[in-house]
C-alpha cells in the first residue's frame, strides 16, 4: 500500500487527483438536482487547483515512471501539465454561460472536460505507443463529447466532419504503430530509439516501411493540431461548436500534441532529415494557406480557427529544425500561445455573451462603448500577430532565430514563414480595424460583470509582462527542453 | 553628465502619451494642447543638452546605459539586451526629431479639431519609437522601436487624413511589414552567423560582423539585400517610394511635417549602421551599383515632381529626390561624400518640413492643395511669400542657405570617388549637378505659380499669417541660415564617426 502511495507522488499525483474529482463530478451528479449545477463548475475548479498545487510535489529529478515504466514523470512532462492545468482553470471559467443555458448537462460536461484533461496529461507522459495511443484516443474521443454540447440547427452536421476524420487517423495511427512493431518488435520509445540508432539496423530495414509508418504517425498529430492536408474540418467545426468548446480544442489538443510530437521527433532523430524536410513543407503550406484563408473570414470563430491552424504552423516549424534551441523556442511559444489564445478567446466570448456579436461587421464602433476591453483584446491579438510590446514578438524571435541557426536548407521556409505571417498579420488587423470604426448605430452590451472581462484583462497583461520580463520564462524554457 | 539619460530621453515621451491618456486628464483642448507644447519644448531642450556635452573627439558610442527591470537585462539568455547608447549621428537625428515633434505641435492647432487626446499621445508614441531606433544598441531592440513606430503612425494617418487616408495608411503599413519582414529575415540571419564565427551569442551592433571568408559570397550578398530593402523602404529610395507621396498627399497638415522630418532620419541611420558597418566588403562590392541608384533616384522622382498638379505630392516626390544625393553620396566612398549624405538627410528633414509648414498655413486658409488653382497669393500674404521664399532657396541649394553645403559635398565627393568606373562616376556627378537645375525649376515654378502669378478672385480675403505661424517659420529659417553660414557645427559633431566607418570601409 505505502508503495503505491510513493508512485502515486512520484508519479501521477495531478492525474490521481483530476480522476478523483472525475468521480466526484459523476456521484455528485447523481445526488444533486439541476437547481445546484454551479457545484460542478467548482468541483472542477477545486480540482485544477489542487492538481497544479500537487505538481509541486512530483518528483522530476531524476525522473520517477509508473505503471512498470509506460508513465514518466519528469520536468518536461511536469511543464506541460502545468500549462495545460492553466489552461483547464481558464477554460472552466470561460464556460460559465453555456453551462447556463445547459443546466441540466453541466454536471456531464465537467466530467468530461476533465477527463479530457486528464488524458491529455497521460498523453505528454506515455513512454510507449500503447499508453500514448489509448490517451490521444481518449483525448479524442472527450473533443467528440464535448462537441456534442451544440446548439443552432447545423452545427451537429458541421461538427461530425471532425468525427470522421478523427476516426480516419486514428485507425492510420493504429496502421503506423503496428508498422513500427513489426519492424523492430518494440512498443517503448526508449527501446525502439536504441534499436533505430544502430547504424547496422537501418541498412538491414527496408527504408521505405519506416517512412510510411511515419508518416501514418505524423497523420493523427496533423489532425489535431489542425495542419494541411488535415485542416478541413477545423473552420467548419469551430463555427458549429459552442465557444468554450472552440477555445478547449484550440488549446488542450495542441498543447498535448506539441508535447508527445517532440518526444516523437527525438526517437526518431538518427532518421528523420527527410521528415524534417516534410514536416517543414507541411508547416509553411498551413502558414501560407492558413493565412490566406484567414483574411477572408467573416466570422470570428472561423478566422480563430485559421489562427490556431497558422500557429501550429509556425511551431511546426520551429520543431522539426529539432535542436535544443528550437524545442525550448516552442515551449516558450506553446506558453505565450497560451495565453494569447486564451485571451482572444475570452474577448470573442465576452463579447458574445453580452452583444451576441459574431462577425467583424458586428464589431464596429465597439471602441466608442467599450474601450478598455477593445484596448485588452487588441494586445492579445497583437500577441498572436507577434508583434512587438508583447511576449509574442519574443516567441516569434525566439523560434526562428532557430529555425534561421539550423542551416541554409531552412532558409527558404523560413522566408516564406515571414512573409506570410504579414497576411496572417493583416488577418488580426481586420478585427482590430473594425472595433476602431466609427459607426452611427448603437451596441446594446449586457452589463453584468463576466468572469471573461477579468480572463482577458489577465491574459491582455501576462501578454506584456511575459514580454519584458522574458530572460526567467527563456532561461526555464532551454532548462526543460535540456532535461527531455 | 549624469542626468542625461536616454532611458529618460525615450521613456518619458511614453509617460507623458499616458498621462494623457489616463481619464482624469481635463479633456479640454486648450489644456492637453499647453501640457503637450509644454513638455516637447522641454524635451527638445533636454535632447540639446546632449548634443552641448557630447565630447566630438569621442569615437564610438556615448551615454550609454542598459534599460533594466529590477536588475535584469532583457533576454540575456537570448544575448539579447535593451542597451541604448548614441554616436554622434545618432544624437543628430535625435535632435533632429525632437525639434521637428516641436514644431509639429505648434502647428497642430489649427489642424486638429478633434480626438485631441488621442492626437498628442499618438505624437509622444511616435516619438518615442523614432527615439528607440536611432538609440538603440541591440539590433532586435532596434527592430522593436522600428516596427513600433508604425502603429501609431497608421493611426495618425488614418484618423485625421482625407477620406481616402484610411486606405492609403493601410497600404503604407502592410507595404512596410512586407519591408520589415525581410529585414527581420536579415537580422536572423546575422544573428545567428555572427554566433557561428565569434561564438558569442549576442545582437549588439557595434560587435556584430559577418564580413568572413567563411561564408559563400552569394549569401552575404543575399543578407546584405534584405537590409537594403528593408531600409530603402523607409527611407524612401526610388522603386520603393510610392507610399510616401501617396501618404502625404492624404494626411492632415502636421503629420505631413512629422512625416517629413521623420522618413530620413531612421532609415539612413538604419542604411550606415548596418549595410555599411556591418557589411563594409559588400556595400563597397555594390557602391556603382548604388551610385546608379541613386541618380536614378534624383532624376526619376525630380521628373515625377514636375508633373504632380498637387503641393504634398510634388513637395514629396522632390524630397524623395533628395534622397538620391543620400545614396549617392554613400556610395561615393569617401569622406567628403560620406559627410554630405548624412549632411542631406538633416539638411533635407529641416527643409522639407519648412516647406510642408508653408503649406499648411496655405491649406489651413485655402482648403486647397493644387498649383494651378493657388494662384498669387502672395500679394495678400506677403509674410508667408517671404518666409517661404528662404525655404524654397534652401530646397533649391542657394550658398549660405542649409542646402548648399550637403549637396556640395555629395557631388565633390562623387567627383573625387575612387571606384573604379571613373567614367560612369564623372557622368554621374555632372548628372548630379544637372539635377539641381532641374529642382530649382520645379522648386521656383511651384513659388511662381503659388506666390506670384496673378491673384485669384476667391483667395482676395486671405488673412496674412498670425504671429505663431510667422514664429516658427521664422524659428525654421533661422535655423535654415544658421546652419547654412556654420555648416561645420553639424559636421564636427560626426566627424569623428564618419573616420571610424571609412576605416572600416578601408578607403
Amino acid at each position: 500500500m505505502s508503495e503505491f502511495i510513493n508512485m502515486i507522488s512520484t508519479a501521477y499525483l495531478p492525474e490521481f487527483i483530476i480522476i478523483v474529482f472525475v468521480l466526484i463530478n459523476i456521484f455528485a451528479s447523481l445526488f444533486f438536482d439541476t437547481k445546484f449545477y454551479k457545484l460542478s463548475k467548482w468541483i472542477a475548479l477545486l480540482g485544477i487547483v489542487l492538481a497544479i498545487g500537487s505538481t509541486f510535489y512530483l518528483q522530476i529529478e531524476p525522473e520517477a515512471y509508473a505503471f512498470d515504466g509506460m508513465f514518466l514523470s519528469n520536468i518536461y512532462t511536469v511543464f506541460f501539465k502545468i500549462l495545460i492545468l492553466i489552461c483547464g482553470f481558464f477554460l472552466i471559467l470561460l464556460s460559465r454561460n453555456m453551462i447556463r443555458e445547459k443546466r441540466d448537462r453541466a454536471f456531464e460536461y465537467f466530467t468530461v472536460f476533465l477527463a479530457g484533461i486528464l488524458f491529455a496529461m497521460c498523453t505528454v507522459s506515455a513512454t510507449d505507443f500503447v499508453g500514448l495511443f489509448v490517451a490521444l484516443e481518449a483525448l479524442g474521443l472527450s473533443c467528440y463529447m464535448l462537441l456534442s454540447f451544440t446548439k443552432g440547427p447545423d452545427s451537429k452536421q458541421l461538427t461530425f466532419g471532425y468525427l470522421v476524420q478523427g476516426a480516419v487517423v486514428s485507425s492510420m495511427f493504429l496502421l503506423g504503430v503496428s508498422l513500427i512493431y513489426g519492424l523492430c518488435a518494440q512498443v517503448n520509445f526508449d527501446e525502439i530509439s536504441l534499436y533505430f540508432a544502430n547504424a547496422n539496423v537501418m541498412q538491414s530495414q527496408p527504408q521505405i516501411l519506416l517512412t510510411f509508418s511515419l508518416i501514418m504517425l505524423a497523420c493523427t498529430f496533423l489532425f489535431k493540431l489542425g495542419l494541411v492536408p488535415f485542416s478541413s474540418w477545423l473552420p467548419d467545426t469551430f463555427k458549429g461548436a459552442s465557444y468554450p468548446i472552440c477555445a478547449y480544442i484550440s488549446s488542450i489538443p495542441v498543447l498535448a500534441c506539441f508535447g508527445i510530437l517532440a518526444k516523437l521527433l527525438m526517437i526518431f532523430y538518427h532518421y528523420t532529415f527527410t521528415m524534417k524536410i516534410v514536416f517543414a513543407i507541411i508547416a509553411v503550406v498551413t502558414i501560407v494557406l492558413g493565412s490566406l484563408s484567414a483574411i477572408r473570414q467573416e466570422n470570428l470563430k472561423r478566422l480563430m480557427a485559421y489562427s490556431m491552424s497558422v500557429q501550429s504552423g509556425i511551431m511546426l516549424l520551429g520543431l522539426c529544425v529539432f535542436s535544443v534551441y528550437s524545442l525550448s523556442g516552442v515551449l516558450f511559444y506553446l506558453f505565450c500561445y497560451v495565453f494569447a489564445n486564451i485571451g482572444a478567446w475570452a474577448a470573442i466570448i465576452l463579447l458574445y455573451n453580452s452583444a451576441k456579436l459574431e462577425y467583424l461587421d458586428d464589431l464596429k464602433g465597439l471602441w466608442y462603448h467599450r474601450p478598455y476591453y477593445v484596448l485588452a483584446f487588441t494586445v492579445v491579438l497583437i500577441a498572436l500577430a507577434g508583434l512587438a510590446p508583447t511576449c509574442g514578438f519574443v516567441a516569434k524571435l525566439y523560434i526562428f532565430s532557430a529555425v534561421a541557426r539550423s542551416g541554409f536548407v531552412f532558409l527558404p521556409f523560413l522566408m516564406i514563414a515571414l512573409i506570410s505571417s504579414v497576411i496572417m498579420i493583416y488577418a488580426y488587423w481586420r478585427i482590430i480595424r473594425s472595433m476602431f470604426r466609427r459607426v452611427e448605430t448603437d451596441i446594446a452590451i449586457d452589463n453584468k460583470v463576466i468572469s471573461s472581462k477579468y480572463i482577458l484583462y489577465f491574459c491582455s497583461f501576462a501578454t506584456v509582462f511575459i514580454c519584458f520580463f522574458a530572460d526567467k520564462l527563456v532561461r526555464l524554457c532551454q532548462l526543460v527542453a535540456y532535461y527531455m | 553628465m549624469s542626468f542625461l539619460s536616454l532611458i529618460w530621453l525615450i521613456l518619458s515621451p511614453v509617460i507623458v502619451a499616458l498621462i494623457l491618456m489616463l481619464p482624469n486628464f481635463p479633456n479640454h483642448q486648450v489644456k492637453i494642447r499647453r501640457f503637450a507644447k509644454w513638455f516637447a519644448g522641454l524635451h527638445f531642450v533636454y535632447a540639446l543638452l546632449f548634443l552641448v556635452f557630447f565630447d566630438t573627439s569621442m569615437f564610438g558610442m556615448s551615454y550609454e546605459k542598459e534599460l533594466t527591470l529590477f536588475g535584469m537585462s532583457w533576454l540575456k539568455s537570448l544575448g539579447i539586451s535593451a542597451k541604448f547608447g548614441v554616436d554622434g549621428i545618432a544624437l543628430l537625428f535625435v535632435v533632429l526629431t525632437t525639434f521637428v515633434v516641436l514644431i509639429t505641435l505648434f502647428m497642430s492647432k489649427i489642424h486638429i479639431r478633434t480626438k485631441h487626446k488621442l492626437y498628442y499621445s499618438l505624437v509622444f508614441l511616435l516619438e518615442a519609437a523614432i527615439l528607440g531606433t536611432l538609440c538603440a544598441k541591440d539590433m532586435f531592440v532596434f527592430f522593436v522601436f522600428w516596427e513600433l513606430s508604425l502603429i501609431p503612425l497608421y493611426f495618425l494617418i488614418s484618423q485625421w487624413g482625407n477620406s481616402e487616408a484610411r486606405r492609403a495608411a493601410m497600404r503604407f503599413i502592410f507595404a512596410s511589414f512586407v519591408a520589415n519582414m525581410f529585414l527581420f529575415f536579415g537580422m536572423l540571419i546575422l544573428y545567428y552567423y555572427n554566433f557561428a564565427i565569434s561564438n558569442v551569442l549576442t545582437a549588439n551592433i557595434e560587435t556584430l560582423n559577418m564580413d568572413s571568408t567563411f561564408y559563400p559570397l552569394w549569401f552575404q550578398v543575399f543578407v546584405f539585400v534584405n537590409f537594403l530593402i528593408g531600409f530603402a523602404m523607409r527611407v524612401p529610395f526610388a522603386f520603393f517610394h510610392n507610399w510616401y507621396p501617396d501618404i502625404q498627399s492624404k494626411s492632415s497638415a502636421p503629420v505631413n511635417i512629422l512625416l517629413s522630418g521623420f522618413v530620413f532620419n531612421t532609415g539612413v541611420y538604419g542604411l550606415i549602421r548596418f549595410n555599411i558597418q556591418v557589411f563594409p566588403e559588400i556595400f563597397k562590392l555594390f557602391a556603382p551599383v548604388l551610385m546608379i541608384w541613386g541618380l536614378v533616384n534624383i532624376v526619376y522622382a525630380g521628373a515625377q515632381s514636375i508633373i504632380q498638379p498637387e503641393v504634398k505630392k510634388m513637395v514629396s516626390y522632390a524630397q524623395t529626390s533628395t534622397a538620391g544625393f543620400v545614396m549617392l553620396g554613400l556610395a561615393c566612398l569617401n569622406t567628403v561624400g560620406f559627410n554630405g549624405a548624412v549632411f542631406t538627410a538633416i539638411a533635407s528633414s529641416v527643409v522639407y518640413s519648412s516647406l510642408f509648414v508653408v503649406i499648411s498655413c496655405i491649406e489651413f486658409r485655402t482648403k486647397n492643395t493644387y498649383i494651378t488653382s493657388l494662384g498669387g497669393i502672395g500679394q495678400v500674404m506677403p509674410k508667408c511669400m517671404y518666409l517661404a521664399l528662404i525655404v524654397c532657396f534652401a530646397a533649391i541649394g542657394v550658398p549660405f542657405l542649409v542646402m548648399f553645403t550637403p549637396k556640395l559635398l555629395v557631388l565633390t565627393g562623387t567627383m573625387l570617388s575612387n571606384l573604379d568606373q571613373q567614367l560612369m562616376v564623372k557622368i554621374a556627378a555632372v548628372i548630379g549637378l544637372c539635377a539641381i537645375a532641374v529642382s530649382a525649376g520645379y522648386i521656383m515654378y511651384f513659388f511662381y505659380k503659388v506666390f506670384c502669378s496673378v491673384l485669384l478672385e476667391q483667395w482676395k480675403k486671405l488673412k496674412d499669417l498670425s504671429p505663431q505661424e510667422t514664429a516658427v517659420l521664422s524659428a525654421l529659417s533661422l535655423v535654415i541660415i544658421y546652419l547654412g553660414i556654420n555648416p561645420m557645427s553639424i559636421i564636427n559633431v560626426y566627424q569623428s564617426v564618419s573616420s571610424i566607418i571609412l576605416d572600416i570601409l578601408q578607403v
